[in-house]
């Protein structure tokens, strides 16, 4: 129950400090990173290390007590934070940027306002100012059973609770939870906006591996489902290490919308969220794309719902066609029904003003 | 200065960090204690093992019920938990306390003493639990006349359930206090809304003097009812300050706070009322079921504004209780009224909708001219008034009759109306005041044990000072805060600015009087005490004085009125509401200070918006933790959620309640606003939402 403050023991990178001082509370060891190359080195020697960056979630899930480093590499002084127009035509977003600096930068408002809109949508002012661009990325889920640690959870202890679901909101207060992809051991859901939005402009996770080589994730590829470990939510190895997030080119600008449903319109995470995306050729629907948040472990492409959409009219009724094939998918649980129904007018109304080019 | 709009003198310490709150009094040698919380909702502790925690570096004590200071159960702390038995009632309760040299020792010793408990079936599933309700002992079923039987013969008529949620009161400073005993005397700096009760609740329950106990409570970051009574918090840092034998500071976190200082309970309260087809009120029945602690009840009094806000010739009110788990509920801003309106004023506009009558007219037909519940008459009633003057700066006439008629693009936009009251009463109070002059200089210092919640007490107390001394508000000083100042009133129920206000012009008048007297002259005009002070050379001067309310305030019925106007536009496709616009109509007798006055409503106003669309404590319905235990799942409407805000005062001259004709604004700003955006919410998609929060949910 009690929430844990840290005191920070200061080092140079690679310099050891002396832990037996620091008995009297959790210590953990502060490594600044000078480069891509030195901080995924050091995270692939310590399995239990965390990289950190904006600290916006981080650091709160150590007061809780929920993460519990033994070394925080700190990547602030890394330079990684440019917005860089790509020669394929796409954009590509420094992991460290800020998302504020994304959110308003000339070329995401002009060509993936999706993006701007998305980011926007999320927290307060004075956090999207200190998260970045990939710390938003590795967000953990803001279910309150994985936040209060005298609650069984398996995603914050795995393998504790053996034999029993030890999922606190399985059967518990899951009003917020997931309606896609869940399991037996995980309903969490996860809670970026900005993930949505690249979800749906199929970005690319540009990452580097602690020997020294890069690596593409496709955004779809990157999240992760429960399955049996919910503790597991990206596809990154150990050490590795988010440098970029590229945009590729798009014709979406035009018209695309991110509808988020919230309990108040500020400051909440999304009940249901939807990224709409079209491309159109008169009322023609030459490329859709549409992902949810709100709704399961990972930004959920709603693959079903495009698929029905290519090539059809931009009509209201194939908007609900598209919807209902979608959430015909959903498993709801005891207290979030109402996001199928919720799900399914929040498509129908995103890409209708994602046609409308975002003009109610 | 009465009735302008000085803005706060302690304003300018309050945005430049200078107004030291509780935990920011500068003490030497402090060391701090963190409280252990129980993880599971009833049971026994079997075992205490802090032997890891004790040897934990920094560490000076580690308390549980084993080896706690015997202390007084029955002293008036609320809430028990204060490590006397091993007994366990509810989820989160306190069980241990660590005291270390840091913050960071204690938190982190905290998390090692182990507890093995023996677990016993929480009672804490509401749904299931309340059909066994029982009658409440604090609150006896009050009727006039037979409702039951004239709801039975009535045709035309409503009955429904409406229910609440349990709330918490989340004010932003959390409950925190420093102890320090210098020999038998204690001095807790600490925020407590009664400055005096915390003392005697503190000192009984340590088993010592009152008068060697002192509170020093200058500054308080809010308290929402949480802190009129005091918590195991305050005496456990008192206990943990003698333990240690030194200075000890505790202060709750934010997740603590769910399970430390009460909440408001959840409420199903069952609305019936009959009336004739030309809208005349036959029956009015207001049924609350509602839980309270597994040991102790405490019910809010949901009928309370049923009973006196229609004329009706058949009234109901009773109250239907379930002992729960829980901790124990409190006092939680309008306690009673707040909840009790949205149900009353919910089923009023339900009825009118019936009866296709306006809902202002409906409620104008039924207007008492006297108080249904005493027969008293009012001192002043301005609910009539604050409808027809409200309705008019609200553009009234232009709202559609029919709900779901007005489409503004992707949003239904609808109007309610709602109305609310709340008790006024001056409380026994008393004030010192110190005159001093230099040269042609007089200033005065008032003193009084009132307390402050950051309403605006020490600046409508200069204003009432300034003029009843002939001295410039800026040559008075207030001090309060402070239980070593003559004894007052608490800032509780809406009585401090009543209480306080008179008791401080009485002692100014009656300085003046003496003052007069002293110089032993007759005067055409009657002077000041300033110009006392100067033409008769006198340095220093002091009075003082007690105060009570007026005989005659018992023969009437004195209450604060309002009317809440709310415009609402409800997304169509995602059930989403904002409230565009909202006006609250009050009449509060003599207003002391406009700006504050405006301020104390609007914050009133939004609390009742969170209410209506976003409060509430969801609870986990097996082990009864509380999964909202942040501001980041707890929501508190954001400025996005609300648009206008309008505040309209009626002038009222009230002087049978007391002698300034003051009546309290604490609690009425919340009464009736959920209310009227429920109202409003119908009006606009034709949807009636009896269950709150109105969440996306429940429109779609």
């Amino acid at each position: 129950m009690a929430d844990i403050i840290f005191t920070i023991y200061y080092s140079e990178p690679g310099q050891d400090i002396d832990l037996s001082v620091t008995e009297n509370m959790k210590p953990f060891k502060y490594t600044r990173a000078t480069d891509a190359a030195s901080a995924t080195r050091i995270a692939a020697e310590n399995p239990n290390a965390k990289f950190l960056a904006g600290g916006t979630n981080l650091i709160d899930l150590m007061k809780e007590d929920v993460e519990r480093p033994d070394e925080l590499i700190d990547l602030t002084n890394l330079t990684l934070s440019q917005i860089k127009a790509l020669p394929s035509g796409g954009l590509s977003l420094g992991a460290l940027g800020r998302n504020t600096d994304a959110a308003n930068h000339p070329l995401v408002r002009q060509n993936y306002p999706l993006l701007t809109q998305a980011i926007l949508a999320g927290a307060s002012g004075q956090i999207r100012n200190m998260a970045t661009n990939g710390g938003n990325m590795l967000q953990r889920t803001r279910c309150p059973y994985f936040y209060e640690v005298s609650m069984p959870c398996n995603k914050r202890e795995p393998g504790r609770y053996e034999g029993a679901s030890g999922c606190g909101a399985r059967e518990g207060v899951n009003r917020n939870h997931a309606i896609f992809g869940w399991s037996e051991k995980c309903v969490a859901v996860y809670p970026s906006d900005m993930a949505i939005a690249l979800s749906a402009l199929d970005a690319i996770i540009k990452v580097s591996t602690p020997d020294g080589r890069e690596r593409d994730i496709s955004f779809a590829d990157f999240h992760r489902l429960p399955g049996d470990t919910p503790e597991k939510e990206t596809n990154l190895e150990t050490g590795e290490l988010i440098v970029a997030i590229e945009l590729p080119k798009s014709n979406f600008a035009k018209h695309s919308y991110y509808l988020k449903v919230r309990d108040r319109a500020s400051y909440a995470f999304a009940l249901v969220s939807v990224g709409a995306a079209l491309e159109l050729e008169g009322s023609r629907i030459k490329q859709v794309r549409i992902a949810m948040g709100g709704v399961a472990h990972k930004p959920w492409r709603a693959r079903k719902a495009e698929d029905y959409l290519i090539g059809k009219e931009t009509s209201a009724e194939n908007f609900q066609l598209a919807a209902a094939a979608e959430m015909a998918e959903a498993r709801p649980l005891e207290h979030n029904r109402f996001k199928v129904e919720l799900g399914k007018r929040s498509i129908v109304h995103a890409l209708e003003m994602a046609v409308r080019g975002g003009k109610s | 200065m009465v009735g302008s709009p000085l803005s706060r003198i302690d304003g300018i310490l309050k945005v430049t960090g200078k107004a030291d709150y509780s935990l920011d009094h500068p003490i030497d040698n402090v060391a701090y204690a963190v409280l252990v919380k129980s993880t599971i909702a009833a049971g026994k502790i079997r075992e205490v093992n802090s032997a890891q925690a004790e040897k934990t570096p920094g560490v000076l004590a580690v308390i549980s019920h084993q080896n706690s200071p015997k202390l007084n159960e029955k002293g008036g702390i609320r809430g028990g938990a204060l490590l006397q038995s091993p007994e366990i009632k509810f989820f989160g309760q306190t069980i241990g306390m660590v005291v270390a040299e840091t913050f960071e020792q204690a938190i982190y010793a905290a998390s090692l003493v182990e507890f093995q408990y023996q677990e016993a079936s929480p009672q804490v599933n509401f749904e299931s639990l309340a059909s066994k309700a029982m009658p409440s002992k604090d609150r006896e079923d009050e009727k006039r006349g037979d409702a039951r039987a004239a709801l039975n013969q009535a045709s035309l008529k409503i009955e429904e359930v409406y229910s609440t949620p349990i709330e918490h009161h989340h004010p932003m400073e959390p409950h925190a206090a420093i102890a320090e005993w210098e020999g038998d005397r204690l001095t807790l700096y600490s925020s407590a809304q009664i400055v005096n009760g915390a003392q005697n609740s503190a000192a009984k329950t340590l088993n010592i003097k009152p008068e060697n106990v002192r509170i020093v409570t200058p500054y308080i970051g809010g308290g929402f009812g949480s802190k009129g009574g005091q918590w195991a918090n305050l005496v456990l840092t008192a206990v943990a300050a003698k333990v240690a034998m030194r200075p000890v500071k505790l202060a709750l976190t934010r997740h603590q706070m769910v399970n430390s200082v009460g909440l408001r309970q959840r409420n199903q309260q069952k609305i019936s009322l009959a009336a004739t087809a030309d809208g005349k009120l036959m029956a009015l029945a207001h049924e609350t079921t509602t839980h309270s602690a597994i040991d102790e009840e405490f019910v809010e009094p949901c009928g309370d504004c049923s009973k006196l806000m229609y004329d009706t010739p058949n009234s109901l009110i009773s109250y239907r209780v379930v002992p729960m788990n829980v901790i124990l509920p409190t006092y939680t801003r309008g306690p009673g009224k707040s909840t009790g309106s949205f149900a009353l004023e919910s089923g009023m506009d339900e009825l009118a909708h019936k009866l296709n009558i306006d809902p202002i007219e409906f409620r104008l037909r039924n207007e008492p001219a006297r108080d249904p519940s005493n027969g008293k008459p009012w001192s002043t009633r301005a609910t009539a008034q604050c409808l027809k003057e409200g309705a008019k700066a609200f553009g009234w006439e232009k709202r559609k009759a029919q709900p779901r008629q007005n489409e503004q693009g992707d949003y239904w936009v609808g109007h309610g109306v709602a109305c609310g009251t709340y008790p006024a009463h001056q409380r026994p109070s008393s004030a010192n005041v110190l005159l001093k002059r230099e040269g042609s200089v007089v200033q005065a210092t008032v003193e009084l044990a009132a307390a402050d919640l950051g309403t605006g007490t020490y600046t409508i107390l200069a204003q009432t000072a300034a003029d009843a001394l002939g001295i410039p508000v800026d040559k008075i000083v207030v001090k309060i805060g402070d239980s070593d100042l003559p004894p007052a009133a608490g800032s509780v129920g809406s009585v401090g600015a009543m209480s306080y206000a008179n008791v401080v012009n009485d002692v100014c008048q009656k300085a003046t009087e003496e003052l007069i007297a002293k110089s032993g002259k007759q005067f055409f005009a009657r002077p000041t005490a300033a110009q006392l002070m100067v033409s008769e050379k006198i340095e220093n001067f002091q009075s003082s004085v007690q105060s009570e309310a007026p005989a005659s305030a018992e023969e009437y019925s004195s209450h604060s009125f309002n009317a809440n106007f709310a415009e609402v536009w409800v997304h169509k496709f995602t059930g989403m509401v904002r409230v565009n616009r909202f006006l609250a109509v009050t009449g509060a007798g003599r207003i002391l200070n406009p700006k504050t006055a405006r301020s104390q409503i609007i914050g009133g106003n939004v609390w009742g918006i969170g209410m209506a669309l976003t409060e509430e404590s969801a609870m986990d319905p097996r082990w009864g933790n509380f999964v909202s235990r942040s501001l980041a799942d707890y929501h508190i409407p954001a400025n996005l959620d609300i648009g206008e805000m309008e505040v309209i005062f009626i002038r009222e001259d009230d002087t049978a309640s007391n002698k300034l004709g003051v009546k309290g604004i604490g609690e009425v700003g919340i009464v009736g606003v959920a209310a009227a955006v429920a109202n409003a919410v119908f009006n606009a998609t034709g949807k009636r939402v009896r269950e709150l929060p109105i969440t996306p949910d429940k429109l779609i």
